[in-house]
């Protein structure tokens, strides 16, 4: 058994070189929060990027995966959803690497991962957050999240003054409390716009891409699978401030790509490209900038 | 299943709620109130007490606030205070359908006696 974790899986087994480097590179890129296990983390990425022995043992991923689920633990009930979705991948890829068909069972399990969490996201948004379909959620954030902050005025055409009588009405009352004089609330159409595209555009995509992913076909599905997937991580991204979970997914989906689609895994890196720079470049407060002047 | 059922906010605990619900993280927040003979008072939450806070804001269970309280007896000891009593109230913000009206509610009203069981509220 420990032989087998141990023993670098052959290049023949097809588990692209890509999906373990980009893997390798979300963990120095986002290294976890916890002093006493950050320094593994790294020394495990840096290794499996100099070393293609490290690289391809599934030992390396397989104890990834149970550092990143210690700090889970560690951090209860604290971490995001996508240190979780990084837990089970970085498992999936060791128990893939170990296996007879190492390729063809990581790209399965991407896929039912896939499937899984943006199905479970679509569950919170369409069923079980009230909040969510009748729009509260992205009308709320989008004045309130200051990740969001630059976005809100650029596409909602909000001033920042607006913005700050906004905030200020958003501020909350005791329950019961109402005051006599409450405080304006602007909302320009071009804001109420961009919160119900932001809200279905978001649901629909998801949707789209937990269907796709959970209906095990080749073809024309296998094809429409990575063009939600693709468009989902290069919309999403330019705005969601959670960038580790953009490469994660892009990472995921360069696995289930078989070796002749050179397009497709080009357009996986170009994405996880795409999603750093949005991640490092403040577009959208140069252009609020831009647009205040 | 914990978010339905014990308070757990659906931003966390792995169930791919975020960006779902304004019920996050940075929307709910506790208030821990001590009494001892000559003392009634809310204090204010310390950055000792700050993750702890953090954690049972998030998911304000039994065991969490249990863990807050006995950070802030430990605390209010170093400063020679006497605690017999700690009180934790459990709030987040909630926004109304249409016109996005906000206002707290409380979500949990726990009490944990120094030296005894800890007794929830509700």
């Amino acid at each position: 058994m420990l032989t087998r974790l141990l023993r670098p899986a052959d290049d023949a087994d097809g588990v692209p070189d890509s999906v373990l480097t980009l893997t390798a590179i979300i963990l120095l890129l986002r290294p976890l929060d916890v002093w006493w296990l950050a320094p593994f983390v790294l020394a495990a990425a840096c290794l499996s990027l100099i070393l293609r022995p490290v690289r391809r043992a599934p030992l390396t991923w397989v104890l990834v995966a149970v550092l990143v689920a210690i700090r889970i633990v560690y951090v209860w009930p604290l971490s995001d959803n996508h240190i979780y979705l990084l837990a089970y991948w970085c498992l999936a890829m060791g128990l893939a690497l170990s296996g007879p068909i190492p390729a063809a069972t990581l790209s399965a399990s991407s896929r039912w991962l896939l499937g899984a969490a943006f199905a479970m996201a679509v569950l919170w948004k369409a069923v079980l957050s009230p909040d969510y379909v009748d729009g509260r959620f992205f009308r709320v954030t989008l004045l309130t999240d200051e990740r969001f902050a630059d976005a809100s005025l650029v596409f909602g055409g909000l001033s920042r003054d607006q913005m700050a009588v906004n905030r200020k009405f958003l501020e909350p009352l005791p329950e019961g409390a109402e005051l006599l004089e409450p405080p304006a609330f602007v909302e320009p159409p071009r804001l109420r716009a961009f919160s119900a595209i932001a809200t279905w555009g978001g649901l629909v995509l998801e949707a789209l891409v937990a269907l796709l992913s959970l209906i095990p076909a080749e073809g024309r599905i296998q094809l429409a699978r990575h063009a939600s997937l693709l468009l989902f991580c290069a919309t999403t991204y330019a705005l969601a401030p959670v960038a580790g979970f953009g490469w994660l997914l892009a990472t995921m989906g360069l696995a289930q790509c078989r070796p002749g689609q050179r397009t497709l895994r080009g357009a996986y890196a170009a994405v996880f490209i795409l999603i750093l720079l949005y991640s490092e470049i403040p577009w959208a407060g140069v252009l609020a900038g831009w647009a205040a002047r | 299943m914990f978010a339905r059922t014990a308070g757990l906010s659906p931003w966390k605990g792995g169930g791919f709620g975020m960006f779902s619900t304004t019920d996050d993280a940075g929307r709910r927040h506790v208030r821990v109130f001590v009494s001892a003979p000559e003392r009634s008072e809310e204090i204010a939450i310390s950055p000792s007490l700050e993750d702890a806070a953090r954690r049972a804001a998030v998911w304000p269970t039994d065991a969490a606030l249990s863990r807050l309280a006995r950070r802030v007896v430990e605390r209010e000891g170093r400063y020679r205070r006497p605690v017999d009593t700690v009180r934790i109230e459990t709030w987040r913000i909630k926004y109304a359908p249409d016109t996005l009206a906000a206002t707290t509610s409380l979500m949990r009203d726990f009490v944990y006696r120094v030296d005894e069981t800890p007794a929830p509220r509700r």
